[in-house]
């Protein structure tokens, strides 16, 4: 294998922390032996060069189920030829900066302005400065119409990309949605484009990003004019013949059958998630109104069980992780998931090879495979009721109740477990203090039903250990909430006070976000392209990282704000219903029709059964495919058009 | 199952015959900016995923069996370092190197492997002495002069608290590169639980007493070029150590 020099000294390393972002090397990664033949003997490459760019650092990219996927996908085909690039971190961004030394990338340390292509991953809105930052970098003009024929084209995809406004200024092309197919056919665009340089009709950078319009799923920003009215909303219209009007999503149809990562690359430092993920399905059925998450990733589409099995017994062998995700947004909900579970436990068996559950839903049996996986005592059982009153979790569609949660610690305190963590949002709509109270109350009915476990028992019991933990509520697009108002920061310090001074007890402990970062969440969530200059300049003046709480400045980002005649309160007030929203251009597949009539549900305290149930017509059906087109399974049950 | 039936369950589980390979391993390239624990985890899943029959340490968090002679810091590159894997069955001393290598992330080498008994002393006690090479511009001057002195004290952290220590009897003896590069030396010094000197407080009182500014003390290439157990001059290599047999009581 060739070596490749790094553009650092060893000094450089030295001074930095965890060098080891910096190295590359891993296990898994892919680097094309004939794209680098053809550059040394002909000095340039008929591979496209795809930089996978994950805009945080080393240790959360590498945790990133998209970065895999989509490296392998590349990678998998014959004319693309993918490389990760990370954000460094300020130590390292500053040597980088004063040695002038351009940022490269993680295979073959090549400068990322070497590219055809740089591909942002983008999973929360807080990374965007960190963009800004890695393009400032690699020394390629941050405005999408300040860079030329020369100049990498900038792309991006992720869940966030459906508001994609406030950076529209950066991104010359965006992805909506599950890429595995999309972004092959954006790169065939890509290369045909470089291939004409060399012929007598070049393709101009103009023409490629109007072909690249043409395929579905894909905005190119440029292409778009947006008009900004106090009544009647914002409104995005396309500015030329040929380009849609609405964008709608791109998904995957048969899980099953497209290309999953069973050799990823494995990081040779410890990493945020440090273990292999196995992804069960995509969407969710349960159409909680606050989770974004729950709607942009409908319909509900899971993997069969065999080829799930395979996955997973591929990955154990080909990573040597001692521990396997299986992901999904709710991976009780999955059709086979005993058999799936048990099944992959019995494979591993001798191997010392854990299951990692997030999001399980608690009863008799998820307990008794939590026993069967725990490696540590360590570990507790989690819970998110989300609201503290069963009035408030009616109003999110949160469909779990207090039976449940309360029969299902009955369980886990007669079987010795003693840590729960529960986990609740603040600032929802409609939320008084008496809901605010009632998670408390929760807690405290809680810890009596464990004294109450242990005297009917008569056995002794561990310490208690509850912790209560709340985040705040941000209205996000595409979600019936998508109108709601959010709490200003006042008044979620005062819900946050009465709720800590009620939780005093020594068997329960209270952790709480960080209020800054919400309140500029929300701007950015719910922003339009007028973010795009506040963006520069608070990136100018050395703002980025905002992910990190230590290095989020909020008062600094308000000044600038300001500065552009914007306000907090233009994003975070409550939307009209009338108004045009600066997200419409785009489609997920679900109606807004849908999306307001959940919304007036909620007001009504009235919930939505989940998509297993029954139909709710939300517009998915549009897609052909998922959960929507399955045959009956129960008596009486629908699941065919609105 | 209960969780305290669970814990006793776990932690009672007879000892198992363990064959270990005893490797002798180099690392270069990218992999000399891990750190010991992330290094060890690096064997760890290469041995994972060579499907080789490890043996787990018992209690609640089974760990492979895989023992380091020494750790090694981040930004030190290995010509000769070594390990203890335990196996749960005889394996092929030559299959073991191939399946390793094949598996390891670039940079990490096994060199050889030797099949010893389940060892009475671990890898770690035995160790006494390192060597290493330093290369750097004006290394070979900066070096003698250390030698020369009667002290070098230098500041250490210990456990969150700075430590001023005298590391001038822990420097055994200093020769020119075996290459005859002039600007590089070959020297010995302490290495282990009893006596142990990192190569960056080498580097840092060469800095502080011999006029090395920091920017080459800190480009300086560090290789460990061996381990060793004995005492100076009468040292041998650590895979060349008789092992003795552990013996295990019967319960």
């Amino acid at each position: 294998m060739r070596d490749f020099a790094l553009p650092l000294s060893k000094a450089d390393l030295m001074r930095v922390e965890s060098p080891a972002r910096y190295v590359g090397g891993e296990y898994g990664a892919v680097i094309k032996e004939d794209m680098l033949d053809e550059l040394e003997k002909e000095g340039k490459t008929s591979y496209l060069r795809f930089a996978f760019c994950f805009p945080d650092i080393y240790e959360i990219g590498m945790s990133n189920l998209a970065l895999q996927i989509l490296y392998h996908v590349l990678n998998e085909s014959d004319f693309v030829a993918c490389e990760r690039a990370f954000s460094p971190w300020k130590d390292m961004d500053a040597i980088l900066r004063e040695k002038k030394i351009p940022l490269y990338s993680m295979e073959t340390k090549t400068p990322l302005s070497k590219f055809d292509v740089l591909g942002f991953s983008l999973g929360y809105e807080m990374c965007y400065t960190n963009v800004l930052q890695m393009l400032d970098l690699s020394q390629i003009p941050l405005l999408a119409k300040e860079r030329g024929e020369n100049d990498p084209i900038i792309c991006c995809g992720g869940p966030v990309t459906y508001n994609i406004e406030p950076m529209a200024d950066f991104f010359d092309v965006v992805m909506m949605g599950e890429g595995e197919e999309m972004i092959l056919e954006l790169c065939e665009k890509i290369r045909d484009y470089k291939l004409s340089k060399d012929t007598d009709h070049p393709i101009t950078r103009e023409e490629l990003l109007y072909n690249c319009a043409q395929i579905e799923g894909v905005y190119v920003p440029c292409f778009y004019d947006v008009s900004y009215s106090k009544e009647t909303g914002t409104s995005v219209k396309p500015n030329r013949e040929g380009i849609p009007e609405t964008v709608t999503k791109r998904i995957i149809k048969d899980l099953d059958t497209v290309l999953y990562p069973t050799n990823p690359v494995v990081s040779n430092m410890r990493v945020v998630h440090d273990r292999s993920y196995l992804e069960v399905f995509r969407g969710c059925i349960r159409g909680c109104r606050f989770c974004q998450a729950g709607f942009i990733y409908r319909p509900v589409r899971e993997k069969s069980e065999e080829v799930l099995h395979e996955q997973g017994c591929l990955l154990e062998r080909n990573t040597g992780y001692d521990e396997m995700g299986l992901l999904s947004l709710s991976t009780s909900d999955y059709t086979q998931f005993p058999k799936l579970a048990t099944d992959l436990l019995e494979t591993f068996e001798g191997r010392h090879t854990s299951l990692s559950l997030p999001s399980l839903r608690l009863d008799s049996f998820s307990l008794d495979l939590m026993e069967k996986v725990q490696s540590t005592r360590k570990s507790g059982l989690t819970f998110a009721p989300e609201a503290g009153t069963q009035r408030l979790r009616d109003v999110i569609n949160k469909n779990i109740r207090e039976e449940n949660i309360f029969s299902a610690l009955e369980l886990a305190f007669e079987g010795g477990w003693s840590t729960v963590k529960l986990y609740f949002m603040l600032g929802l709509p409609t939320e008084t203090d008496e809901d605010v109270l009632g998670i408390a109350d929760l807690a405290k009915r809680i810890e009596q039903l464990y004294y109450d476990v242990g005297r009917r028992t008569g056995r002794k019991m561990r310490k208690l250990e509850i912790t209560v933990s709340t985040s705040l509520f941000i209205p996000k697009p595409f979600t019936p909430f998508q109108w709601e108002k959010q709490d200003t920061k006042e008044e979620l310090i005062r819900k946050q006070r009465l709720l800590k001074d009620n939780l005093r007890s020594r068997n329960i402990r209270y952790a709480w976000h960080d209020f800054d970062s919400s309140v500029w969440e929300v701007v950015l969530a719910r922003g339009d392209r007028r973010l795009s200059p506040v963006l520069l300049e608070g990136y100018r003046s050395g703002l980025f990282f905002d992910a990190w709480d230590d290095q989020f400045k909020l008062p600094t980002w308000l000044e600038i704000l300001e500065k552009h005649g914007l306000k907090v309160e233009d994003f975070s007030r409550e939307y009209s219903e009338e108004e045009t929203l600066s997200w419409e251009h785009i489609s997920v597949g679900v109606t807004k029709k849908f999306l307001l009539s959940e919304r007036h549900k909620a007001h009504a305290e009235t919930t939505t059964p989940s998509c297993r149930e029954k139909c709710s017509g939300c517009g998915v059906t549009c897609f052909g495919v998922g959960e929507c087109f399955k045959e009956k399974v129960k008596g009486g049950v629908s699941y065919a058009a609105e | 199952m209960l969780q305290s039936e669970l814990e006793k369950k776990m932690t009672m589980q007879p000892h198992q015959t363990a064959y270990v390979q005893r490797c002798t391993f180099a690392r270069s390239g990218p992999t000399i900016y891990l750190g010991h624990l992330d290094l060890m985890t690096c064997f760890e899943r290469a041995a994972r995923r060579a499907r080789l029959p490890i043996l787990y340490s018992q209690g609640y968090n089974p760990r492979p069996e895989m023992v380091f002679a020494l750790p090694l810091g981040v930004g030190i590159e290995t010509w000769k370092d070594y390990l203890d894997v335990s196996l749960d069955s005889p394996f092929d001393e030559e299959e073991f190197i191939k399946a390793m290598n094949t598996y390891l992330p670039q940079g990490i080498r096994i060199l050889k492997s030797k099949s010893i008994p389940e060892p009475k002393d671990s890898i770690m006690s035995i160790v006494t002495t390192a060597s290493y090479r330093f290369e750097a511009k004006g290394i070979r001057a900066a070096m003698e002069k250390a030698f020369s002195m009667e002290t070098l004290e230098v500041e250490k952290v210990a456990k969150g608290k700075v430590k001023t220590t005298d590391i001038r009897p822990l420097l055994i003896s200093l020769s020119q590169a075996s290459d005859g590069n002039p600007d590089a030396v070959d020297f010995y010094c302490g290495a282990g639980s009893e006596k142990n000197v990192r190569p960056d407080l080498i580097l840092a009182s060469l800095m502080k007493y011999c006029g090395m500014d920091k920017d080459t003390a800190e480009n300086t290439r560090v290789i460990r070029t061996g381990l060793f157990s004995g005492t100076y001059p009468r040292i041998t290599p650590i895979d060349e150590v008789k092992v003795q047999k552990k013996v295990i009581p019967q319960a």
